[in-house]
């Protein structure tokens, strides 16, 4: 059924690497941010990030804030992660499973048409949803929903 | 009385249904394969022995992982089970074995959540390896949602210690 789990060394090594620099308990506040940012538009991004914006400059293109996963793009604001309605989705009926326990969550994945869906389950028992059109993500994104759409999409090729 | 043909059916039914999801729960708590087969079978006869209607298939399922556990949790508190320490050489060949049947890369974190002490060790199972809610979850356990939520949290907690004592 292609269920895999993603926990384990690797998110480990994430975790304890995300810890040094004070990441990895910041990740539902910086998703929420983000997609805060997302809904104001683009009258937010002053707002959102002030300081950072002012140290691009316009012309550089796809950079990133200090904060992981809110991208502060001055040129073009891409806007690859919309919220979408929460289905319950089962694990059996998913394509992708990462079940992060060190860091209170869970997420589902399933491609959808040319989207990917990515249900997120958190230990406070929020659940949140998003479409993520991955043709509008960049590959180095530090956007964990982005990545892990990124991830749903490559896995379900492969199979 | 059930007639010897629907008693087979329904055997039949609660094996295809709930079987595997039972024995993993089991599993969980037993750390074995053997036990944890004998708390699944001991769960359905209990079910099976009941006359009680059960109101809807969500009901019959908190009520199968509530006995489940139950009967890990006896078996557990037993005498004879106290002086019975399993091996952790065996626990992470069985882990690897028979365990859950995702494609595991590296069940460190799933053997950690596996030595938390029982309080922590079913709440976070069930909300991340069942996939279960936190008001599924305080309904199988008998619990408020606010108890799950802390336990959710403080487990969390002591899964990460484990990791990291164990880090290299």
């Amino acid at each position: 059924m292609g269920i895999q789990e993603v926990s384990g060394k690797k998110r480990i090594q994430e975790y304890f690497g995300m810890r040094q620099t004070g990441q990895a308990e910041g990740f539902q506040e910086s998703l929420m941010q983000n997609l805060k940012y997302q809904e104001r538009g683009s009258e937010g991004v002053e707002d959102v990030e002030p300081k950072v914006r002012k140290q691009e400059g316009k012309s550089q293109v796809g950079m990133l804030s200090g904060l992981a996963g809110i991208r502060v793009n001055t040129v073009e604001r891409r806007e690859a992660v919309q919220t979408a309605e929460v289905r319950h989705m089962s694990y059996e009926e998913s394509d992708n499973i990462e079940i992060a326990v060190t860091e209170g969550y869970t997420l589902k994945g399933k491609l959808d048409g040319q989207q990917v869906y990515v249900e997120a389950k958190y230990e406070d028992g929020r659940m949140e949803a998003y479409y993520v059109d991955t043709a509008k993500v960049e590959e180095q994104t530090q956007h964990r929903i982005e990545q892990f759409a990124l991830e749903t999409g490559a896995k379900n090729r492969r199979e | 009385m059930e007639h010897k043909f629907e008693k087979e059916q329904r055997w039949t039914y609660l094996a295809e249904e709930y079987q595997t999801m039972l024995y993993r729960i089991a599993f969980s708590n037993m750390k074995n394969r053997a036990d944890a087969e004998d708390v699944v079978q001991e769960a359905f006869l209990r079910y099976m022995k009941d006359e009680k209607p059960i109101q809807s298939k969500e009901h019959e399922k908190a009520w199968l992982i509530r006995t489940t556990i139950h009967i890990c949790m006896d078996i557990l508190k037993s005498s004879w089970r106290r002086k019975t320490v399993a091996l952790e050489e065996s626990l992470i060949a069985e882990t690897r074995e028979v365990y859950l049947p995702y494609q595991i890369k590296d069940d460190r974190t799933l053997e950690a959540v596996l030595k938390l002490p029982v309080i922590y060790r079913n709440p976070i199972y069930l909300f991340y390896y069942e996939d279960y809610s936190i008001q599924e979850i305080a309904g199988v356990l008998n619990e408020k949602e606010g108890t799950i939520k802390t336990r959710l949290r403080r487990g969390r907690e002591e899964v990460k210690k484990i990791l990291t004592e164990r880090r290299p």
